[in-house]
């Protein structure tokens, strides 16, 4: 039973390395391919391990009287909670590393601590761009959270169940991205905005010098970066899941089609961070409440209503 | 006898940072205590088979526990939470709530009637999570609703008085830029 978890444990953390690894691949890749540039793969494939050499040789620096264990705690807290969430991911038709019965209750509960994860991490540095940047990702969870929420709600009321194995097989005949029209564009901007990237990284925005990891070094550095880059692959894996229908899928073996997936949305959440320009926080917090928020709230009456329907008829 | 050692770390876990809550010197601190106090409480649910629960109460303290912490540096005007302070305060008053709800809580554990069995998983009322389910928006309904409602009313007056224009007037009185002119 002991040795089984441990098994499980280290299954989900070497997936999430391989997949972290090959978002920050992918992102070098897509900045090139984006402005026209060509790819150069080989280099691109080096350059992430280059980086994460020079940051395991780089000296750590420090700021005046940070709040050290909170320092230390926000990375590890942003990473377990991505790994956490990866576990339940079903990769095949057998079912997710760890099978839950209310599994997306559990993804939301993960991704709530992100935000306490990156507010913890700016908070800690008693530096001033730090600090503003954890007030800010404050004010964006508060605005995403909400959409996010309730698109997942929706995506659960086809399956009548919270276990993510049950929501992939209620999508066998029709996916959810095609029986929810609204649900998996507002999942992409709350994820966008979850893993604070792109167009919503305002918490380590260039105006703030980095903001939350702006006094962040060595191996403080890589800790965070891998751990915010687990967040994107996560909330992909998580949307494949949910909305793409997962192992669903002709042809090839149901783990490549949730790799295929995976992949094609983390894309697109990339390619948000090379095309769109950054947004400002009070633009966003106006649009996520006016507009994603009554959105959502459709989606969730829309699909109860469509789910009612296929019922009695 | 894997589940009892890790229910009496986790228990251990969950007193333990209870106690750093009072002995934190700042507001950002023991809040963020509190919540590993309500996580460990959550990991105890999900032990005993309250899944969803637990798994609610980590989604819920996540989001509030930050908000509070933001609303008391808000309400303290300590710049950012960061200097320390002493966080107990009313000391008599507390000490008296402390053990009042210490022996409410003790009589419930002595003479209360606990199940000795496990309540199934399923039964033929469904899950217990479609059992919870339909408590909440069946006989407990009005109960729920009302304490939303008033955690609303509460929530509408905190922020009011967290406002720039709350209770002592505009906050950037006297330091507003001035009115355009010519230059």
């Amino acid at each position: 039973m002991t040795s089984y978890i441990v098994a499980h444990i280290f299954e989900v953390i070497a997936l999430m390395a391989a997949g972290v690894y090959a978002t920050a691949v992918l992102d070098i890749i897509l900045g090139r391919a984006l402005t026209g540039c060509a790819p150069r793969i080989g280099e691109s494939l080096a350059r992430p391990v280059q980086g994460t050499a020079l940051l395991l040789l780089q000296h750590g620096t420090t700021t005046e009287h940070p709040d050290a264990a909170g320092w230390a705690f926000a990375p590890a807290l942003l990473g377990a909670s991505s790994i956490t969430a990866l576990s339940l991911v079903p990769f095949a038709s057998s079912g997710a590393t760890w099978e839950v019965a209310s599994g997306i209750v559990y993804f939301g509960a993960a991704m709530a601590l992100v935000m306490v994860a990156v507010y913890l991490e700016g908070w800690s540095a008693n530096s001033v761009f730090s600090l503003i940047g954890g007030y800010r990702f404050v004010a964006q969870a508060l605005s995403y959270e909400m959409p996010l929420a309730l698109v997942l709600i929706a995506a659960a009321l086809p399956s009548e169940s919270l276990a993510i194995g049950d929501i992939v097989r209620s999508q066998t005949h029709v996916w959810n991205v095609a029986r929810q029209p609204l649900g998996l564009p507002l999942y992409l901007i709350a994820s966008v905005g979850l893993a604070f990237w792109g167009p919503l990284g305002l918490p380590e925005a260039k105006d703030l010098a980095g903001g939350t990891s702006a006094e962040l070094s060595g191996i403080a550095l890589l800790l965070w970066r891998g751990a915010h880059l687990s967040v994107v692959v996560v909330t992909a894996a998580m949307g494949a899941a949910v909305f793409l229908g997962g192992w669903l899928g002709p042809w090839l073996p149901g783990t490549v089609w949730v790799v295929l997936k995976t992949f094609a949305l983390i894309v697109i959440i990339l390619a948000s961070g090379h095309t769109l320009a950054r947004v400002r926080l009070q633009w966003f917090v106006r649009v996520a409440w006016t507009i994603l928020i009554p959105a959502a709230l459709i989606d969730v009456f829309a699909s109860g209503v469509l789910v009612l329907w296929a019922k009695t008829h | 006898m894997f589940v009892d050692l890790l229910f009496w770390v986790i228990a251990a876990t969950a007193v333990v940072t209870s106690w750093r809550v009072f002995r934190a010197d700042s507001m950002v601190r023991a809040a963020y205590w509190l919540m590993a106090s309500f996580v460990a409480v959550a990991a105890i649910l999900v032990l005993i088979g309250a899944e969803f629960l637990g798994l609610v109460l980590v989604l819920m303290m996540a989001g509030e526990m930050t908000i509070m912490a933001i609303f008391m540096v808000m309400f303290m005007m300590n710049p950012a939470g960061l200097n320390p302070m002493n966080m107990v305060h009313q000391h008599r008053t507390s000490i008296v709530a402390g053990v009042v709800a210490f022996l409410g809580l003790s009589v419930v554990g002595i003479f209360g009637v606990f199940p000795t069995h496990p309540v199934p998983l399923e039964t033929a009322a469904g899950t217990r999570t479609a059992q919870l389910g339909m408590e909440l928006l069946g006989n407990s309904m009005l109960v729920f609703e009302t304490a939303g409602v008033t955690l609303l009313a509460t929530m509408i007056g905190a922020i009011a008085i967290a406002n720039n224009r709350g209770r002592y007037g505009s906050a950037d009185e006297g330091s507003s830029e001035p009115a355009g002119g010519d230059s």
